[in-house]
C-alpha cells in the first residue's frame, strides 16, 4: 500500500494528498513518523507544498462546494485515526463526482467524513459554552480548555467577535497551543505549562457563580444520568462550576 | 446580608421558570462586548439536567400577591432579599466576561407596583446595555398589569420578552392568582406581539425600525397545578403560536412547595406528562401537525407509553407503510423513528441513487421503530404486515407467554425517552 507521511499540518496534509492523487489506487496518509512498514508498503515522505496544497483546496472547492472543504478542515482537525486515509478517499470521491457526492449520505466514503466533520464541529459548540475565564492582575482573561479534537481555530474567533474589547489567552492544554487575542488581533501560538495566580477578586466571583449554579438546581428533579449526558466527567476538570 | 446570599435566595427563587434559551438573536457589535449566536449557547447544565445559558434571577423575590402555586408569595414564610439595578448589571456583566453565560434572564417579584417593578428592571437592562455597552443576550420578563409605555421600552433593549400565563383556564387563575386576571396577562402578550410583527414588518425596508425583541415572545404553562387536560393545554399552545405568533410555550411540571387546599396533593411532579407535552409541542411547531391529530374529546391525554407522533401512527395505519424513495418530506416527518434531521437526509441521498433498507439505519433513521410503518424499494421490514395491536406489542418489546403487556413504571417510561430528549428528534 502506498504510505505518505506528512508534517501534522493541514497545508503538509493536502500537499500529500496531491501528490498521492497522481497515481491511481489506494493510499494511505499518516503523520506517524514512527509508521510500521511491512514488506510491501511505498513509503514516501512528502514536503510541504504551500503552492500544491492551495491549488488542490481550491481544485475541490471549484469542483465541490464550499461545504466540502468545511468538511475536509473540520474531518481534519478531528486529529481521529486513519483520518486523512479516509479524506483522502472523500477528496477522490468529490474531484470525480462533484457537489453530487455529499449527497451520497450513506456511502460509507462520504458518511465516514461527515461523522467526523460532524463531531469535530459538535465539540467546538459544546466548547463555546465550556470555556471558562479568569481574570488575571492585569485585566487579560485566560481560560484553559482540553478537548478531544483540535478546536482552537473554530471557536477562537467566536470568542474575538465577543470579547473584542478584552486581552485574552485561551489555552488547548493538552496540545500546548494557544489562541492570543491582544489588541483586537488573534494569533496562535505555541505555549508550554502556564502558572497563574488567581485575585481574590476573582476568587469571589467564582464562589458567586457557584452559588448561583448550585441555587438554580430543583431538588425534586434531580437527574445526575441525564446531567452526566450533557457534561460528560471528562469536561468538568476546567469547569468552574464542577471545581468543589 | 452579604450578595452570595442574595444570589442564593433570588437564583433558587427563579428556578421554576423553565425558559432557558438563549437563542434567536445574532448580533455583534464592535466596540461592545458581547456577541448573541442565533442558535444559542449552553454553558452548564444543573443537577436536574437542565440547561444553563443565562444568569436567571429575580431582581426581588418580595411580592404583594399571593398566587397559591408560587414559592414567593407573600404569604409564605421565606427570606426576602434585592439585588440593586447596580449589582444586577454588574454581575451580569462580570459572568459574561468569565463566559460562564449567554446574557440575562431576568425577573421579578412585584413590589409596590407593576410598574415601578418594570421601572427597576429596565433601570438595569439600560445599564448593561448603554453604560457597560453589552451586545450579549437580555430576556426581560414583563410584568402582568404594566402600562403600555413601560412594555413598548422593554423590547427596545431586551432580545426575548415573555409574560407567564401559568394556568392554561381563567377558572384556574382565578382560583389560583387571585391577583391577576386573564386580562392583566393577555393585554401585555397582545401589545408584545403587535410590537414584535411590526418591527419584523418594517425590517429591510429603506429605514429599518429599531429591532424589538428580536428573538420574539414566550410563555410558561404550570403542568399539574389545575385539572385542565392535555387537549386544552395543546389548543391553548396552538392558539398562542398562531394568533400571536409566540416563539415558544415552556411546560413546567408543578412542584408543591407548600399545603394549600386550593393545589393537588401530589406525591411527585408530572415529569413524564411534562415531557409528553414538550413533544406535542415539538410536532406542532417543526413537524406539521394540528392539535387535534393528537387530541380530541374522547382522548384529550397524551399516551404515556408511546410518544405522541407514534401514538397517531398506530391510530392511523391506513396512512402507511410509506415507500421512502418516493415519499414527500411531509409524510416522511410523520413516521415514527424519522426525525427532521433523518427525513432531510433521506430526501438529500436519494437524489443519487435509490435508498435500500439496511441503508436507512446509516442516515440517522431509528429503525427500532421505523421499520413497522416504511418500505424501501417496495421491500418492508417487518415479516408480516400486522394491526396496530401486533405494531404496539413489537414496538414495547415485552410480551409475556400470556400475551399481556407488562406495564411500565413511570421512571421506566421517562428513562426510555432519555435517548430523544437529547437529540430533540421525534
Amino acid at each position: 500500500m502506498r504510505t505518505y507521511i506528512y508534517d501534522k499540518t493541514f497545508k503538509g496534509f493536502l500537499s500529500a494528498a496531491a501528490l498521492a492523487l497522481k497515481t491511481a489506487g489506494p493510499a494511505l496518509i499518516t503523520s506517524d513518523r514512527g509508521f510500521e512498514a511491512d514488506l510491501f508498503t511505498e513509503l514516501t515522505e512528502t514536503e510541504t507544498d504551500p503552492a500544491g496544497a492551495a491549488g488542490l483546496f481550491r481544485r475541490i472547492g471549484a469542483r465541490g462546494s464550499s461545504a466540502s472543504r468545511r468538511h475536509i478542515w473540520r474531518a481534519f482537525l478531528s486529529e481521529a485515526e486513519g483520518a486523512e486515509t479516509a479524506l483522502f478517499e472523500y477528496i477522490r470521491l468529490i474531484l470525480k463526482k462533484g457537489p453530487a457526492a455529499d449527497d451520497m449520505l450513506a456511502d460509507d466514503r462520504v458518511k465516514r467524513v461527515h461523522d467526523l466533520s460532524g463531531k469535530t464541529a459538535g465539540e467546538a459548540e459544546r466548547f463555546k459554552g465550556f470555556a471558562r475565564f479568569k481574570e488575571l492582575a492585569d485585566k487579560t482573561l485566560y481560560a484553559r480548555i482540553e478537548p478531544g479534537h483540535n478546536i482552537l481555530p473554530l471557536i477562537a474567533p467566536h470568542f474575538a467577535a465577543r470579547l473584542g474589547p478584552f486581552n485574552w489567552v485561551l489555552h488547548d492544554a493538552g496540545r500546548c497551543t494557544a489562541a492570543l487575542h491582544t489588541g483586537g488581533k488573534l494569533s496562535y501560538a505555541a505555549v508550554d505549562a502556564v502558572n497563574i495566580r488567581e485575585t481574590d477578586n476573582e476568587i469571589s466571583l467564582q464562589k458567586l457563580w457557584k452559588q448561583f449554579f448550585k441555587a438554580v438546581a430543583i431538588q425534586e428533579r434531580l437527574n445526575p444520568k441525564l446531567q452526566r449526558q450533557f457534561v460528560p466527567l471528562k469536561y468538568r476538570k476546567n469547569l468552574t462550576e464542577f471545581d468543589p | 446580608m452579604e450578595l452570595e446570599e442574595k444570589i442564593s435566595i433570588l437564583a433558587e427563587s427563579a428556578k421554576y421558570d423553565a425558559s432557558c434559551s438563549s437563542s434567536g438573536s445574532g448580533r455583534a457589535r464592535r466596540g461592545f462586548t458581547g456577541a448573541a449566536q442565533m442558535s444559542g449557547v449552553c454553558h452548564s447544565w444543573t443537577a436536574d439536567g437542565r440547561c444553563v445559558s443565562l444568569l436567571k434571577i429575580l431582581m426581588t423575590n418580595s411580592c404583594i400577591y399571593d398566587c397559591a402555586y408560587c414559592v414567593n408569595r407573600r404569604s409564605n414564610d421565606i427570606p426576602r432579599a434585592m439585588l440593586t439595578p447596580d449589582e444586577l448589571a454588574g454581575l451580569a456583566f462580570e459572568f459574561y466576561k468569565r463566559n460562564y453565560i449567554e446574557g440575562l434572564f431576568l425577573s421579578s417579584g412585584v413590589i409596590i407596583s407593576p410598574d415601578h417593578t418594570m421601572e427597576l428592571m429596565l433601570r438595569t437592562v439600560k445599564k448593561l446595555r448603554h453604560e457597560l455597552r453589552f451586545a450579549g443576550y437580555i430576556h426581560m420578563k414583563i410584568i402582568p398589569g404594566a402600562s403600555r409605555a413601560l412594555i413598548d421600552q422593554a423590547g427596545l433593549w431586551a432580545d426575548r420578552v415573555s409574560v407567564n400565563i401559568e394556568l392554561p383556564s381563567e377558572t384556574s387563575l382565578r382560583l389560583l392568582a387571585p391577583g391577576k386576571s386573564r386580562e392583566t396577562v393577555m393585554r401585555p402578550m397582545r401589545y408584545l406581539a403587535e410590537n414584535i410583527a411590526e418591527a419584523r414588518a418594517g425590517r429591510g425596508a429603506a429605514h429599518p425600525a429599531q429591532p424589538y425583541a428580536p428573538a420574539g415572545q414566550s410563555t410558561q404553562l404550570i403542568i399539574g397545578a389545575s385539572p385542565e387536560s392535555d387537549l386544552t393545554i395543546m389548543k391553548l399552545s396552538e392558539a398562542l403560536y398562531d394568533k400571536l405568533g409566540l416563539k415558544r410555550v415552556y411546560y413546567s411540571a408543578f412542584i408543591p412547595t407548600a399545603k394549600d387546599l386550593r393545589l393537588p396533593a401530589i406525591a411527585e411532579p408530572p415529569l413524564l406528562r411534562e415531557h409528553r407535552l414538550y413533544q406535542a409541542d415539538w410536532l406542532l411547531r417543526f413537524y406539521g401537525f394540528r392539535a387535534d391529530e393528537l387530541l380530541n374529546e374522547k382522548h384529550p391525554s397524551l399516551d404515556p407509553v408511546f410518544d405522541p407522533k407514534t401514538a397517531w401512527a398506530l391510530n392511523n395505519l391506513h396512512f402507511f407503510p410509506l415507500e421512502v424513495n418516493t415519499a414527500q418530506y411531509e409524510e416522511l416527518l410523520r413516521t415514527p423513528g424519522i426525525g427532521v434531521t433523518s427525513a432531510r437526509r433521506i430526501i438529500r441521498a436519494r437524489r443519487t441513487a435509490g435508498l435500500k433498507l439496511e441503508e436507512l439505519k446509516k442516515l440517522g433513521v431509528v429503525m427500532k421503530r421505523a421499520a413497522y410503518f416504511v418500505t424501501a424499494d417496495g421491500k418492508y421490514a417487518g415479516s408480516k404486515r400486522g394491526n396496530a395491536e401486533d405494531i404496539r406489542v413489537k414496538l414495547l418489546g415485552h410480551e409475556d407467554p400470556n400475551g399481556q403487556l407488562e406495564l411500565f413504571s413511570e421512571k421506566q417510561l421517562i428513562k426510555n425517552s432519555l435517548a430523544e430528549t437529547v437529540t430533540g428528534q421525534l
